[in-house]
């Protein structure tokens, strides 16, 4: 039974087809093409552009409210919107249910080519690095209501020239983003 | 002609590609530079860049999640 087994994932691997789909990373054009089609995808079912950095605020709100805390009187969650979506719960937040897939989704596909690894942290300069980069991204995203996703991809998307606007921030701040990498953080 | 390893396990892009590039400055033409890497990003920015400097490049995937990336410093 076991060597049957064997058998059956060694021909898999040599496979034509899971090599293509599986294995080797798709080209940048299928993801772009890919990522387009699921863009109107959820716009139509959700009614809401895809963005992804909005929801961690909302799932930092429920953590809060879990704790005893109450957000009601802070003024990014006033609106009635906001609220309706606190008072949705998870289940109900289409946002949440997408984070969830594209989290699984990256797993799924590392689990099928094989390619699954818990990386070792290297320096305590890479904790250092991923936490202030975290935040500053995390709290950076809520002031500009959006990140690469919801801000520049849904709103060039939607024909929204504050997406063209958040481009052109992120290209300079990529630039200056870079040079600081390697001349504080590759040394 | 030597070998030489570059040890990028653990780290995420950009820095196996600056590292990569720093590195294959310093070595002769002929000289064959072996990045490890265990970020799948990595694995199609290092390869792109090397081969369109025009220089000899293999990819192995020696276990699971992590690769080499062996280049040969051509001209």
């Amino acid at each position: 039974m076991e060597q049957k087994k064997e058998k059956f994932f060694d021909r898999m691997k040599s496979n034509e087809y899971y090599i293509r789909w599986g294995k080797n990373p798709f080209t940048y054009v299928t993801a772009a093409v890919l990522l387009s089609l699921f863009q109107i995808i959820t716009l139509a079912t959700t009614k809401s552009p895809w963005g992804v950095s909005g929801a961690f605020a909302t799932w930092g709100a429920w953590i809060f409210e879990a704790f005893g805390g109450s957000v009601d009187k802070w003024y990014y969650f006033a609106s009635p919107g906001a609220q309706a979506t606190l008072e949705g719960g998870i289940l109900n937040h289409p946002d949440s249910w997408r984070n969830f897939g594209v989290i699984f989704g990256a797993l799924a596909a590392t689990l099928l080519a094989s390619g699954f690894k818990i990386k070792k942290i290297k320096s305590k300069k890479q904790i250092f690095a991923a936490a202030i980069g975290g935040l500053l991204m995390g709290y950076g995203a809520r002031l500009s209501f959006g990140c690469n996703i919801g801000a520049l991809y849904g709103g060039i998307a939607s024909l929204s020239l504050s997406g063209w606007v958040f481009a052109i921030g992120m290209f300079a701040g990529a630039v200056v983003g870079s040079k600081l990498l390697v001349k504080y953080f590759m040394t | 002609m030597k070998e030489v390893m570059l040890d990028c396990y653990g780290e995420a892009c950009p820095v196996p590609l600056v590292k990569s590039q720093n590195k294959i400055k310093e070595l002769e033409v002929g000289d064959v530079l072996i990045v490890q890497i265990d970020h799948s990003c990595a694995m199609k920015n290092v390869p792109e860049w090397a081969r369109k400097e025009g220089y000899n490049v293999e990819v192995e995937e020696v276990d699971d999640g992590e690769w080499e990336v062996i280049i040969e410093k051509t001209k």
